[in-house]
């Protein structure tokens, strides 16, 4: 089973903690327009790091 | 790198990977790019093999997002885990035999400096805690007492990660690993006062937690080292994997540490680097 971080973007306020806080790169994208972030699930270990930042609770941790 | 060495050849677009093209087209050479800019750039690290949760991944990549000018920047690298990861790094980079890294730094420090006198060539080593505290101290020294213009960054994950947990010189008193069951049995080193008596015009201590802290440290130490002399950085990055924390546990561990006094983050700051950075942050930061 693969799994990878999620994020629900409509809770999503753009802040930007968890890009600096994934041990992977190119996994998180910051989408400017939208002022939230995208993430690239191919590339995520699941590590559940930015799970732990998100001042949102935006981010889990699912397959 | 010369930014001009990474552009593709014309017809050859449709046959260059995805991840090269994106380095062409979104990389950071020759732009300003840093910490706050990540997720809008295409990172000078690729899809590594380092575990989940790593904290010296994470630190690599804020590093490599950090360098005040990637594309003249000359990575010297020892073995150990940071040496998985560089074979993804889009730098010129050199893995030298264990432990040598900083001789082999110095060597060609002063071959670009003879060799390109009117250019910025930047040569920074990122080694373990191993090979920076123990097995190359010897040269990590004498690089210092020689004044050589080059930055150490230490990934300080408080063991011989790399083949599976003995405890190195920078290990915490008492602390128990794999391959060191009974716990050591002296304290951590503190490598950080050596390197400031040692002749370091700038030293700092810091952490993947405070991204912007880490950040500010690398550029101001590559700096330094430009104009002035030997720089230290020094970066707490644990190890899940050796340490047995669960892969999300990493940051609350370091801030842990801070907060306990048993991992302080700090600079020392030598007369000529204050008065490099204030002439070039314009007492602004
Ligand atoms: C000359 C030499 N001695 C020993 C080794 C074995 N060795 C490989 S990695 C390593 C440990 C590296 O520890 P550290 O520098 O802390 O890096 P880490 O893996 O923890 O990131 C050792 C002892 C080697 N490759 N070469
Ligand atoms: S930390 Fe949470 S709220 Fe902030 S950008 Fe990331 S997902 Fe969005
Ligand atoms: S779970 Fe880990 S690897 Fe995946 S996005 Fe979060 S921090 Fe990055
Ligand atoms: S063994 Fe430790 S330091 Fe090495 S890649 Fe795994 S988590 Fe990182
Ligand atoms: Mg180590």
């Amino acid at each position: 089973m693969y799994v990878s971080a999620k994020v629900a973007t409509e809770k999503c306020i753009g802040c930007k903690i968890c890009l600096s806080t994934c041990p992977e790169p190119n996994v998180f994208v910051y989408i400017k327009e939208e002022k939230k972030v995208q993430i690239n699930e191919g590339r995520c270990k699941g590590c559940g790091l930015c799970v732990t930042v998100c001042p949102k609770q935006a981010l889990s941790i699912g397959s | 790198m010369n930014k001009g060495l990474v552009k593709i050849s014309p017809c050859f677009e449709d046959v260059m990977p995805q991840e090269y093209k994106e380095l062409v087209e979104k990389g950071s050479y020759g732009q300003d790019y840093g910490v706050a800019d990540l997720g809008s750039f295409k990172e000078l690290i690729e899809e590594h093999p380092l575990c989940a949760g790593c904290g010296l991944a994470l630190s690599m990549r804020l590093i490599l997002a950090s360098l005040p000018n990637p594309e003249s920047t000359i990575i010297v690298g020892s073995t150990g885990c940071s040496a998985l990861a560089f074979s993804q790094v889009a730098l010129h980079n050199i893995h030298s035999l264990f432990g040598n890294q900083n001789a082999v730094a110095t060597g060609l420090k002063r071959a670009l400096k003879l060799r390109f006198p009117d250019e910025i060539k930047d040569v920074v080593v990122i080694a373990g805690d191993g090979a920076t505290a123990d097995i190359g101290l010897d040269m990590v020294m004498q690089s210092w007492f020689r004044r050589e213009n080059i930055t150490t960054i230490m990934l300080d994950n408080e063991a011989y990660a790399n083949t599976g947990g003995q405890e190195s010189g920078m290990t915490a008193e008492k602390a128990v690993l794999n391959m060191a069951p009974k716990g050591k049995n002296f304290p951590k080193v503190n490598l950080a006062d050596v390197a400031q008596v040692a002749g370091c015009a700038y030293v700092a201590t810091c952490n993947p937690a405070k991204s912007r802290v880490l950040e500010k440290a690398v550029k101001r130490a590559i700096l330094a080292a430009r104009e002035i002399g030997p720089t230290y950085v020094q970066i707490y990055a644990p190890c899940p994997t050796n340490y047995k924390l669960k892969p999300d546990e990493v940051l609350a561990t370091v801030k842990n540490r801070e907060k306990e006094g048993t991992y302080p983050t700090g600079e020392f700051i030598s007369a000529k680097a204050q008065e490099l950075f204030e002439s070039l942050e314009g007492g602004s930061k």
